[in-house]
């Protein structure tokens, strides 16, 4: 009745900080293995198929987070023989079965376990406990009767074998399926974010990304010559928007900026840009390469 | 925000863009390894040397529990009876139509243990919201400005007809079991009571901290200027003559009424044998129970039943937990084969 809020807020607490600390592959990955952003632009993780499964593991997870205390309280009683299937133990019961399975649901997912990440789970779990020790406590019964009317439930169900191993049970059931299916997929069907985790768990760091060639052969696109730091200046400036025309596709006049002088000037004529782009085959996307080639023309 | 447009005809490339920010960059997050999210990470996957013998390990763990469950649960002796009275020919038959005592015998094996009497009833939803908010928590803590103005949830027993203020107030307190049961045993063609020991049958929270009588020294001062529930015989500070600590709201047997159940078939702890005569439990031999029929089930199609049984650590007889978890650790142990198949034919190859 009034306790149903608990469970919301320490799910509610641990749904809203888990995404907040996701991490991904970092960026060199990124560039190593363009095919990562297939599945976000192919709508493999968000479509009416992910929704149905998703839909199918719900009824099954909610079917077996009743039946499975309905079934294991029926008729039994405490081991000192007083009653444990009253409304309040079973409403106890299926609650901490549901708040188990769906902390071990949020664990199984999450794939970066940084210390924030195992303060909030943890901490999440242990505050579903405090708090409902503490609302089920005397104090706060003598100071709201009518509000807090579950006084003494968990303490006289939860030091129960029986109510324990029907909670292992139902979280275990509600799990592993799930810990099966996936492990099944990633033998048979390996996604390309599982392929690049395993990679990334086998390997070390692959060579850095194709931009240090770049600067060996002190070749830049002013298209990332732009977006360095240092060059608004110059750029608002508009002394380079010059009306006479240039042999080479130069992007930038010689002028006497100050800032100019610190950097050398690099320009890209069409081999240079050919090569650059061969030499991306496969680590820029297509985006990228039509920018380059922008620039050429 | 930079825009690029190209311009054909002069082959330049002019950039405009926002002049305000561009030295200032105060959007920008802090290259911190919080911010960046670059926080040393533990990164788990699912790999076939963790999940495989996981498997394996779960399963036979649940396998040997649920073994020892099942051999728990088997171990428990357990006898009913039913005593509706619905069908002529079962005990009762006659019980139905009018207040009679009536007796049944049975035999009794040998028990192990104490052994706990139990009413049972079936078909009979204490689970239903409104009746399960029909009480006043503050008038059963005993504070008397509630005795004589009930709250409102307990309507419409809240009030009698003549306008008197009823103590206990609801539905659930109205509804009271009240049928009482005396067992003998047989023994040499003579019947010797059992004695049944009441004491401490209830949770201890729900006698010493949620349910207290008014300070009223006699009791029976405080329900001055208030009614007994409808349905029941005695006030309430009366229910139990033999046991003056036994009256008002912490009778055992309210209390064990009053904690209502979760399911429309349920048992409710009425005494347990006591241990003074039979320290071993109850001996085999010839029982019979009397039993005064009050309680009129039949309107609703309720039936009602006795149950005999003894308690192990995993509580009553319950055969599920044992079954579920023998099947439960069997298919895990056939899935961490099936895993280990797939593993070995499909592993996926290190190269893309």
């Amino acid at each position: 009745m009034t306790d149903y809020f608990i469970p919301r807020s320490a799910e509610l607490s641990l749904c809203f900080s888990e995404p907040l600390f996701l991490q991904d592959v970092n960026d060199r990955w990124s560039l190593q293995h363009p095919q990562l952003y297939c599945p976000g632009q192919k709508n493999q993780y968000f479509n009416k198929k992910a929704f149905a499964s998703c839909v199918m593991h719900s009824c099954y997870s909610s079917l077996i987070l009743f039946f499975i205390p309905w079934a294991a309280m029926r008729d039994t009683v405490r081991d000192d023989g007083k009653d444990i299937a009253n409304y309040q133990s079973f409403a106890l019961l299926t609650q901490t079965c549901l708040l188990i399975v769906v902390f071990t649901q949020l664990c199984l997912d999450t794939y970066y376990w940084s210390a924030v990440n195992h303060f909030f789970v943890w901490g999440s779990i242990a505050a579903y406990f405090a708090i409902t020790f503490t609302m089920y406590s005397n104090g706060m019964f003598y100071i709201f009767t009518s509000t807090f009317p579950f006084v003494g439930t968990a303490r006289n169900s939860l030091n129960q074998p029986n109510v324990w191993l029907t909670i292992f049970l139902s979280s275990l059931l509600c799990i592993l399926p799930v810990v099966a299916f996936r492990f099944i997929l990633i033998q048979l069907r390996p996604t390309i974010n599982d392929k690049v985790r395993y990679k990334m768990r086998k390997e070390v760091l692959p060579a850095p990304a194709p931009r240090r060639l770049l600067r060996r052969r002190s070749t830049r696109s002013g298209y990332a010559f732009s977006h360095s730091q240092g060059y608004g200046e110059l750029i608002t400036s508009q002394n380079f928007l010059m009306k006479r025309p240039l042999k080479r596709a130069s992007l930038f006049p010689q002028t006497d900026s100050p800032i100019f002088q610190n950097q050398p000037q690099h320009y890209l004529d069409h081999q240079q840009i050919k090569k650059l782009t061969d030499s991306m085959n496969g680590g820029l996307s297509l985006l990228l390469k039509r920018r380059v080639a922008i620039l050429v023309t | 925000h930079i825009l690029s447009h190209y311009n054909h005809k002069h082959k330049y490339i002019s950039l405009e863009f926002n002049v305000k920010n561009q030295l200032k960059f105060t959007n920008r997050p802090d290259n911190t390894a919080f911010t960046q999210q670059r926080l040393p990470a533990w990164q788990p996957i699912l790999s076939a040397g963790i999940v495989i013998p996981g498997f394996v390990l779960i399963g036979l763990a649940f396998i040997g529990v649920g073994v020892a469950l099942f051999v728990t649960s088997r171990s428990i002796q357990v006898l009913e009876r039913d005593y509706t009275g619905d069908e002529s020919g079962t005990p009762c038959a006659s019980c139905a139509n009018s207040n009679v005592q009536n007796s049944f015998g049975f035999c009794f094996p040998q028990s192990q243990g104490p052994v706990f009497f139990y009413y049972g009833l079936s078909n009979y939803f204490q689970n239903y919201r409104r009746y399960g908010t029909s009480k006043d928590d503050n008038q059963l803590y005993g504070v008397l400005k509630y005795f004589t103005s009930p709250s409102d949830n307990c309507a419409p027993y809240a009030y009698n007809s003549n306008n008197q203020p009823i103590v206990p107030c609801g539905s659930i307190a109205n509804s009271m079991f009240n049928d009482t049961f005396k067992l003998y045993q047989t023994v040499n063609g003579t019947r010797q009571e059992v004695s049944l020991d009441g004491k401490g049958i209830a949770w201890w929270t729900d006698y010493n901290i949620k349910y207290r009588n008014p300070t009223n020294n006699p009791l029976k001062d405080a329900f001055n200027g208030t009614v007994k529930p409808i349905y029941w015989s005695k006030p309430a500070y009366e229910l139990d003559t033999s046991d003056p600590s036994n009256n008002g709201f912490v009778n055992q047997d309210f209390l064990v009424w009053m904690r209502r159940a979760a399911l429309p078939d349920f048992r409710k702890l009425y005494r347990r044998i006591s241990q003074d005569k039979y320290p071993d439990g109850l001996p085999a031999g010839n029982y019979s129970l009397e039993i005064t029929y009050n309680y009129r089930v039949y309107r609703f199609s309720g039936k009602k039943k006795v149950v005999f049984s003894n308690v192990s650590w995993m509580g009553g007889k319950n055969e599920f937990l044992g079954i579920a978890y023998l099947v439960v650790g069997s298919m895990c142990v056939f899935m961490s084969i099936v895993m280990l198949i797939v593993y070995a034919k499909f592993k996926f190859p290190d190269e893309e």
